[in-house]
């Protein structure tokens, strides 16, 4: 859905984007994290078509962003970090104006901002002025705007800044449900824990470059990281999980094992009377959750 | 309906704004209708002078503030990223911005024409009410659409936009507006106000006899046109669209064959004396090029990126990339420089009477090259944030305050290396300005070269 190749992007004393290749499949979400100023912002920007790269390319969902920016915009939708609502237009006017921006036919418009305000949760405030929601709802409308067209491709800059815990939430669920419309994602935040929940891939850009040069899979639905727990020091215990078939590990010590495994019920309860049966105490055994912040420290930290 | 057009008019047109204009406006007019007395033949009477007067402060001083702000309030309220990201074609996003924004504006400038046009109508007839109707659409059109060119210019500059700045566009806007008024008034029977001069009811243009009216009509229609395409183009540039560089050389030719044809206007001027119509028409034409060349260089982003990109472009012989990146200052310079070499060659071939004429114009042609070549270098420099007042500043310095301490202290052979003299025949003045102006741009095209980017 997007191919990035040899992205070059440079402001006239920095190299803020050195080269970046890498590819997202469709429906998918992507995490994109890194440090402040690595070049997280410009490379969204670049591939939102709203910056023209030095070199290289971006193609998004098959056009050029430097050849086709106004294509590229009726099928992408992006929310920068820091953004403006027209405050005077009620919810209902600012969504219909952002379907016809978006190429939305006349008629078509009223009904595709009923139904991006349903998906934000905003049904009940359509005729409320921008100016006069809060700064969730704020953010609700912000995202109903970006999506009010059924963009292909959603590109997010840090969508969770400024929310409560449950519009957090919220949140996830909803860019999940986005996904599963068919919607490809990339997400830029800060808050690694939060992306945990809903991203399958992550860039970290570090320097202008992609650490470790290419994406990493940090969430597999049907493979997900388990860690195990045992209660007494066992030497063998790496060597146990390391031969078990289905079951890859990625790291060990005596007590514990990380590894990915089948979320089968039947294949993860056997997997727990064997190692039981091995005499090994088993305390815990359960998904990793820290996943996605111990690959990026990892990364950051080897490169 | 454009929805930017529709986004304005849902904002400026609320049924309580409209309201309000209108009332405002009819106690005006009852006002002036109650305490002035009626016109006659030749003068209007006070309600059109009112509603005259209404119609400057309404669509022309009022109307470029809007047309400024059309942009950079968007800019400013953090909206300008999700329109840039619409599907809205830069056609569109331009009408519908720069009318959009104004649509209050002539919504009043609507009203004080039927009052105006009215009068004008009754008193002097249909015609001459039709004409004027297009003089004031023109006005308004021109003027908003100057501020709105300039606040589109800032935009892509990436300047901070404070109240000063909207200002500075608006104020663009407003000389538009002047310039429109000042050269109109060539054909008003009362003669222009601002210029003091009386009426003309003939223009010679290429030789030709036109009245003055239709020609200026025809001219404003023309200027309206070019105005608004330029607003276009910075559109499609901000909307990250490419430009060719084919419809700049259009306006270049454009310019240069309409300035060239009011050569019979210097026929008469004693320090052109012997210069035959040919030498005339390039002479104005060069002129034309030079003063768009100094306006663009200081009004276009002289990017150091974009400048690298050129060179990396001919570097690898990708020519036709190179020639589609070339800037509208480069190429009003090549302008420049193309009539001015064949300026000289006409006057060498047949000198006029003042025999410093070639040299004055080689020399200039150098000063020029340096001064262009000034604004780049300054962009490459450190603190390059205000590198344009910079390069403004030292050519304060080479133009006003170095020659006045020079003709203080009695060297006045020294202004040679300043700028062009007049009465200078010899070759001194243009080696001593090539060779300043080939100085200045080898370093600003070797510090293009060794400023390479550090890593982020």
């Amino acid at each position: 859905m997007i191919e990035v190749s040899n992205l070059v992007y440079e402001y006239p004393a920095v190299r803020a984007l050195d080269g970046v290749s890498f590819s997202v499949a469709p429906q998918t979400i992507t995490a994109l994290v890194g440090p402040n100023g690595a070049g997280k912002t410009t490379l969204l920007r670049c591939l939102a078509a709203l910056e023209a790269p030095y070199s290289g390319y971006v193609l998004l969902d098959g056009l050029d962003t430097a050849a086709a920016p106004r294509q590229i915009h009726t099928r992408l939708g992006y929310l920068p970090d820091f953004y403006g609502l027209y405050d005077e237009l009620s919810v209902r006017r600012a969504l219909i104006y952002a379907a016809r921006a978006h190429g939305i036919a006349d008629e078509a418009a009223p009904a595709a901002a009923e139904k991006a305000a349903q998906r934000v949760g905003l049904s009940d405030r359509l005729e409320t002025p921008a100016g006069e929601l809060s700064r969730g709802l704020r953010q609700r409308l912000a995202i109903a705007q970006t999506i009010v067209h059924e963009p292909r491709v959603l590109l997010l800059d840090e969508p969770a800044a400024g929310l409560d815990p449950q519009a957090r939430r919220d949140l996830s669920t909803m860019l999940l449900s986005l996904k599963d419309q068919g919607m490809t994602l990339v997400v830029s935040s800060h808050i690694l824990a939060e992306l945990e929940d809903y991203c399958s891939e992550m860039i970290i850009i570090e320097g202008g470059r992609i650490a470790g040069g290419k994406p990493v899979k940090v969430r597999d639905v049907e493979r997900p990281r388990y860690i195990l727990e045992v209660a007494t020091a066992r030497g063998d215990l790496k060597d146990f999980l390391s031969a078990r078939a289905g079951l890859d590990l990625i790291e060990a010590d005596e007590h514990h094992g990380l590894f990915t495994f089948t979320r089968n019920p039947g294949a993860r309860a056997k997997l727990i009377r064997d190692l039981v049966a091995a005499g090994f105490e088993v305390s815990s055994f359960g998904e990793a959750t820290k996943a996605l912040e111990e690959t990026y420290f990892a990364r950051v930290g080897r490169s | 309906m454009n929805p930017e057009f529709q986004r304005n008019v849902w904002l400026e047109l609320t049924p309580r704004r409209l309201g309000l204009m209108v009332v405002l406006l009819a106690l005006a007019f009852l006002a002036a209708a109650l305490t002035g007395s009626a016109g006659n033949g030749l003068v209007l009477g006070p309600l059109s002078t009112t509603a005259e007067f209404l119609y400057y402060v309404i669509v022309v001083v009022w109307g470029t503030r809007n047309a400024a702000l059309a942009v950079i309030g968007e800019v400013q309220a953090r909206t300008w990223d999700m329109q840039r990201l619409s599907a809205i074609e830069p056609g569109a996003m331009t009408w519908g911005k720069l009318f959009g924004a104004t649509i209050y504006n002539w919504f009043g400038g609507a009203i004080c024409l039927v009052v105006l046009l009215g009068e004008t109508a009754l008193h002097k007839g249909v015609p001459t009410a039709f004409i004027a109707l297009v003089y004031y659409a023109a006005v308004g059109v021109i003027a908003q659409a100057a501020a709105f060119l300039a606040s589109l210019i800032a935009a892509r500059r990436r300047q901070a936009h404070s109240r000063l700045d909207v200002f500075l566009y608006q104020l663009v806007g407003l000389a538009a507006g002047v310039i429109v008024y000042t050269v109109w008034s060539v054909a008003d029977p009362a003669g222009s106000i601002l210029l003091r001069k009386a009426a003309t009811d003939f223009v010679i243009w290429w030789g030709w006899s036109f009245d003055t009216r239709p020609f200026l009509l025809a001219s404003l229609a023309v200027f309206a046109a070019w105005t608004l395409t330029a607003c276009y183009r910075e559109m499609r540039l901000e909307l990250k669209m490419q430009n060719g560089v084919l419809v700049w050389l259009g306006f270049l030719v454009f310019i240069g064959v309409y300035v060239a044809g009011f050569d019979a206007w210097l026929a008469s001027d004693k320090t052109m004396a012997g210069w035959d119509a040919a030498s005339l028409r390039l002479g104005l034409a060069a002129t034309t090029f030079a003063v768009l060349t100094y306006v663009v260089v200081v009004l276009e982003p002289k990017d150091r990126v974009h400048f690298r990109w050129l060179g990396s472009q001919l570097a690898s012989g990708r020519f036709a990339a190179a020639w589609n990146g070339l800037q509208a200052w480069m190429m009003a310079y090549v302008a420049v420089l193309l009539c001015g070499a064949v300026l000289l060659v006409l006057l060498l071939r047949h000198p006029p009477a003042e025999a410093g004429a070639p040299a004055f114009i080689a020399a200039g042609l150098g000063f020029l090259t340096r001064d262009v070549w000034i604004f780049v270098l300054m962009q490459t420099l450190p603190g390059r944030r205000r590198s344009d007042l910079a390069a403004l500043g030292v050519l304060l310095a080479l133009y006003v305050f170095a020659p006045a301490i020079l003709n203080g202290l009695g060297l006045k052979s020294m202004l040679a290396f300043f700028y062009p003299q007049p009465d200078e025949p010899s070759l001194l003045g243009p080696a001593v300005a090539w060779a300043e102006g080939i100085a200045v741009a080898a370093a600003a095209i070797g510090r293009i070269g060794l400023a390479k980017p550090a890593p982020a």
